[in-house]
């Protein structure tokens, strides 16, 4: 087990070297140059004017040396916390990211947690209950779930919840007497909603696929012969075995869908999370910044990933024998 | 295929238990089956029909010879038209249908009606050829109503997405026409479904939206098809460190949650639509070529790859002959599953404000709407409902073809 | 069906039990109007071909057949005078594995991998006996220990996939044991796991009949394994009971063609092993008349007429034979098929092998 750990722990570390190299060369390749976002934030840094350093760099043309160097500058970097300086925010992008990921913890957590509970009890019901009427509600629903684009769900949302009914507020504001205040809660209300929506929706049919290769599992029958409780059969014998493929989609599908999901949501609603300071960052063409929002959420999944390895350990006991996957 | 080998291709074993894995009929009778042209009835797949009339392997039949004619042809068009700007708005380019439609097509537009034409060749083309087999699939999949609706609302929007622009023209300013309510509300039949803030008329902007939705999903899933098959079946065939390589580097674009791959890759090269369109379809891929190479790995498995190299074929001839028409069950259905998710994507860039500006994207239009939502809801409502619409009918679609192609979830039917 | 049984009060009685399953093909009746007893401390075989719904047959007397898309649509299963099929839920749960224990045919599939084997036994046992963890984990090394299992106070903590599959198929058998059931009920314990290993699974069963006090309701398609351990054997074709009897009786003097067409089909008998000709019929549209006429050396054409055979009694035993050919001659037995001859083995010695 250990010796297995040790060698996603350095998968982890291969791949984010990779997912780093990819980056860069997706820079170096394009018409936007990282080079040249570093070049001009030092100048700007130095007190030169924006216009000034990016003509500055045009003269000095490749200003940052050779490729090689170029790259070795990007990594150790990235690897350092000198992610540069925004020019949209004016600070080191540092900081203005260290400003801004709380903004979007405060209601991605909380509908993480409910996607994930929520979602498993329904595909858990839907299995154990398959080609029932609820059975069918729930697909039916879930299917409407994930085909529902979020960005205009969230508009439909504030349409009716906002603008014809009044209950909630149409725009965040951090006006607030602080993030654990109940008026925060009453305006995060829709956004949680909308990105809830899909999640569960996603973890549901997840789910209920993976239930389904359980419900009629010779082991499910066994312990259904063992006189106890259908409950008890569904949640030990069915939902146990089926976390384990479980965990994994888990992190890749569902940190995606809602770092994507609350992209959009916080553009719409305008909470100055990470998504709303890439989305300015991307309209500013503050490439600095961009990259950071956007290595973030990779990172986070690398990390996920991680942890969903360590999580398989612990819910498959074939594991240590094993390879792996 | 002489009818000595009936396949149960796609049906459960008759003692019920549950449904195994039927090897398919291609395998060994291929080399000695003249007739391969007509092939069984029963034992007909979309995978048999586009490469298994080579069987013979004696002379290219000519269906192949006109299809990579029109192929051909299309490109040298397409080429040309990009290089020199020809015939712009002379509708010269005969014989390749939608392309001539639009006045100057553009370079989606030639992708467009190849990737028609590929989709129509692969597909109906075999189901036409063959009306018992696609009787059968018919008769599977009829019982699920919910993707025949589907299936029926894509074709009406592929339909009215290609035609609809011509008849009834793009949408156009008219500062006198500003936020007319549509029908349902109001408004007149002069704009059934309402106008903008600056005049255009829904209607036509939700039909050229459909285009939009339609060219983005397919044009954008026949790349992730073409990657995604390449990728599986050489990783599946090659083995050893191809193998390695190729799958962690799939591991590693996985990694990536999707939408900031394409974000910051739009980001830094997006623009037009053409761009946008590959791009999704270039960062999209990954995780087809995971299921199209596991499933290449139990072909390969079969024995007929190895029957193919004791006979002395190359490899790259046994994987374009014997692994590839084999995994493309798994890849048609995976496909219909990348649609919906790429015509997400493609709507919420242009939602962003990322999209095309040249382009009437649903998105985009919601994306205007937003700020009229008090006084004009219908501008933001109304796309929304043809894209959320799209999207179902696509997973319907795509749920219903896995269902009757895959045998693996028929298990779940009984 | 008639209650002629000269067993007092049976453990176990099913009448005229039928289960059918919605299938894409259609209805089928996988177990169609089925009587058979087993008393007290008596050990019953189910013995068939594969798809004669012995398993069925099984899971439905406490009602484990999945339903959807199964249904049991008629007949009773009394169990100690208490018909199951009517019971209410938490009445059949107390029933199951506490009173009525199933043992399953691969231990492999029937070992939930993802808990320990204590942990599975102790759940069967908190299931119904109100103990501590400490307790059940006691008893539970206890029935390790009694299901011959080595060094059982280290091994139940280990994963199902840490055992070899005799050694499964002993966890299992301690599972079922755990609260002392009345009655086991094993179907195919032993087609999964080699032939060594089943010696030793086979007299696992026969020690702790012994020792429990078990009565055994065990299913089987394998004749010697019957023969071995089986007091009485009810033999099925395609849902129906063709034969039934004491064990003595059935293999001494295999009445049904079908029996007899079993016992000749067994490797190592005289004269060479014969298969059944044909197939299993179509479950969905059976024949009219005895569904074995089809393949009956026997069969007239009265044979595929007419309703199930009714059951006619062979000898004085508590013999019964569902076949047209003992109508009215009661208690003689049926020559060899015509055209047949000598080269049909001999019955009347004792072909199942019950000494070796």
């Amino acid at each position: 087990m250990r010796a297995y750990l040790a060698k996603r722990l350095l998968w982890t570390l291969v791949a984010t070297w990779i997912t780093v190299t990819i980056t860069f060369l997706l820079l170096e390749l394009s018409p936007v140059s990282a080079s040249e976002a570093a070049f001009i934030d030092r100048q700007v840094q130095a007190g030169m004017e924006y216009e000034a350093a990016a003509e500055l760099y045009d003269r000095q043309l490749g200003g940052g040396g050779t490729a090689t160097e170029r790259y070795l500058d990007f990594v150790v970097g990235l690897a350092t916390l000198e992610w540069g300086h925004s020019t949209t925010y004016n600070r080191p992008v540092v900081d203005v990211v260290a400003d801004a990921w709380v903004y979007s913890v405060q209601y991605v957590l909380p509908a993480t947690v409910v996607a994930v509970v929520v979602g498993f009890a329904i595909g858990l019901y839907s299995a154990t209950h398959q080609y029932s009427a609820g059975d069918y509600a729930a697909t039916t629903l879930a299917f409407v779930g994930v085909s529902l684009p979020n960005f205009w769900f969230a508009v439909i949302c504030i349409l009716v919840g906002g603008v014809w009914l009044g209950w909630f507020p149409t725009h965040y504001t951090t006006d607030v007497p602080g993030l654990l205040s109940l008026a925060n809660a009453h305006q995060l209300v829709l956004p949680t909603f909308v990105l809830g929506t899909a999640a569960i929706a996603s973890q549901a049919r997840y789910a209920r696929a993976e239930s389904l290769e359980y419900v009629r599992a010779d082991f499910v029958t066994a312990a259904r012969s063992k006189g106890i409780s259908e409950r008890a059969v569904a949640v030990r014998h069915v939902l146990r075995p089926a976390s384990v493929p479980l965990a994994t989609v888990l992190v890749g599908d569902v940190l995606g869908l809602l770092f994507a999901g609350a992209y959009v949501i916080e553009v719409i609603f305008g909470i100055p999370g990470l998504g709303l300071v890439s989305y300015r960052a991307i309209l500013q063409g503050d490439t600095s910044l961009v990259l950071a929002t956007t290595l973030i959420p990779v990172f986070v999944a690398i990390l996920g990933n991680l942890c969903q390895d360590v999580a398989y350990t612990l819910l498959d006991p074939r594991i240590e024998l094993g390879e792996g996957r | 295929m002489t009818g000595d080998a009936p396949s149960a291709e796609g049906s459960t074993p008759p003692d019920g238990s549950p449904a195994e894995r039927v090897p398919p009929d291609i395998d060994s009778p291929d080399a000695e089956s003249p007739d391969a042209e007509s092939p069984d009835a029963d034992g007909l797949d979309f995978r048999e029909i586009d490469w298994a009339a080579h069987e013979g392997g004696r002379s290219v039949p000519r269906r192949h010879l006109a299809f990579c004619g029109v192929v051909a042809v299309g490109a040298v068009a397409w080429a040309l038209d990009a290089a020199v700007g020809i015939d712009r708005g002379t509708r010269f380019e005969t014989g390749v249908g939608p392309a001539s439609i639009a006045p100057a097509p553009g370079h989606v537009d030639w992708l467009f009606a190849l990737t028609l034409f590929v989709v129509g060749w692969a597909v109906v083309v075999p189901l036409v050829r063959n009306p018992r087999a696609a009787a059968r699939y018919w008769r599977g999949f009829r019982r699920n109503r919910a993707a025949v609706a589907g299936a029926g609302f894509l074709l009406v929007v592929l339909a009215v997405g290609i035609v609809g622009p011509l008849l009834l023209g793009r949408p156009s300013i008219d500062l006198s026409n500003t936020y007319r309510p549509p029908v349902f509300m109001g408004g007149t039949w002069a704009h059934p479904l309402g106008t903008t803030r600056s005049g255009e008329d829904l209607l036509r902007v939700v039909v050229v939206g459909m285009r939009v939705s339609m060219q983005v999903g397919l044009i954008g899933t026949a790349v992730v098809v073409v990657v995604a098959t390449a990728v599986g079946t050489v990783a599946a065939t090659a083995g050893g460190l191809v193998d390695e390589a190729l799958m962690r580097f799939v591991d590693v674009v996985l990694t990536f949650p999707t939408f900031f791959l394409v974000l910051l890759v739009v980001y830094l090269y997006g623009g037009d639509l053409f761009t946008i369109t590959l791009i999704l379809g270039g960062t999209t891929w990954a995780a087809t070529s995971r299921v199209v190479r596991s499933e290449a790995l139990q072909r390969v498995e079969e024995g007929y790859v190895t029957a193919a190299e004791a006979a002395g074929a190359s490899r790259a001839w046994i994987v374009w002959r014997h692994v590839v028409p084999n995994v493309s069950n798994t890849v048609v259905t995976a496909a219909t599953l990348v649609v919906p998710s790429l015509i997400l994507y493609e709507a919420a860039l242009a939602f962003l404000g990322f999209g095309d500006p040249d382009v009437w994207s649903w998105g985009r239009v919601i994306a205007e709407g937003r700020s009229d939502l008090q006084n004009a809801p219908w501008i933001a409502t109304i796309p929304g409902v043809f894209l959320f619409a799209t999207v179902l009918a696509f997973n319907f679609l795509g749920d219903a073809l896995r269902d009757a192609l895959d045998p693996r979830h028929e298990a779940d039917r009984r | 069906m008639t209650s002629d049984r000269t067993t007092s009060d049976p453990l176990l009685e099913v009448d005229d039990l039928r289960v059918a399953f919605h299938t894409d093909a259609g209805l089928v009746r996988a177990v169609d109007g089925v009587s058979f007893s087993v008393g007290r401390g008596e050990t019953t075989c189910l013995v068939g071909e594969s798809g004669s719904g012995k398993s069925v047959t099984a899971e439905a007397i406490t009602r484990l057949t999945p339903s959807p898309p199964g249904e049991i649509d008629g007949g009773t299963v009394r169990f100690d005078g208490e018909d199951v099929t009517r019971a209410t839920d938490s009445r059949l749960r107390e029933l199951r594995g506490n009173r009525i224990a199933h043992v399953f045919q691969d231990p492999a599939s029937a070992l939930n991998p993802v808990y320990t084997v204590g942990a599975q036994i102790r759940e069967a046992i908190r299931a119904h006996r109100d103990v501590g963890k400490r307790a059940a984990r006691a008893r539970a090394i206890d029935l390790l220990d009694a299901t011959g299992i080595p060094e059982p106070a280290t091994r139940v903590d280990d994963y199902p996939h840490e055992f070899s599959g005799g050694m499964k198929q002993r966890v299992c058998i301690a599972i079922a044991l755990a609260c002392d059931p009345d009655l086991l009920i094993a179907d195919e314990p032993t087609s999964a796991l080699d032939a060594t290993v089943e010696a030793g699974i086979l007299d696992l069963f026969a020690e702790l009949r012994a020792a429990f006090g078990t009565s055994l309701l065990f299913i089987t398609h394998d004749l010697g394994v019957a023969s071995r351990i089986a007091d009485r054997v009810v033999v099925l074709y395609a849902g129906r009971v063709m034969e039934s009897g004491p064990a003595s009786a059935v293999f001494d003097r295999p009445a049904h063609p079908y029996t007899r067409a079993l016992l000749a089909c067994r490797p190592g008998v005289p004269g060479g092993s014969r298969p059944i000709p044909g197939s299993l019929p179509d479950p969905v549209d059976p024949p009219d008349g005895c569904r074995f006429a089809e393949r009956c050396p026997h069969a007239i054409a009265a044979c595929r007429d007419g309703e199930h055979p009714a059951r006619h009694r062979v000898g004085d035993d508590d013999h019964h034979v569902s076949c047209i050919h003992y109508e009215g001659n009661e208690g003689t037995e049926l020559g060899p098929p015509p055209g047949e001859g000598a080269a049909w083995p001999a019955w009347s010695t004792r072909a199942g092998g019950r000494d070796e």
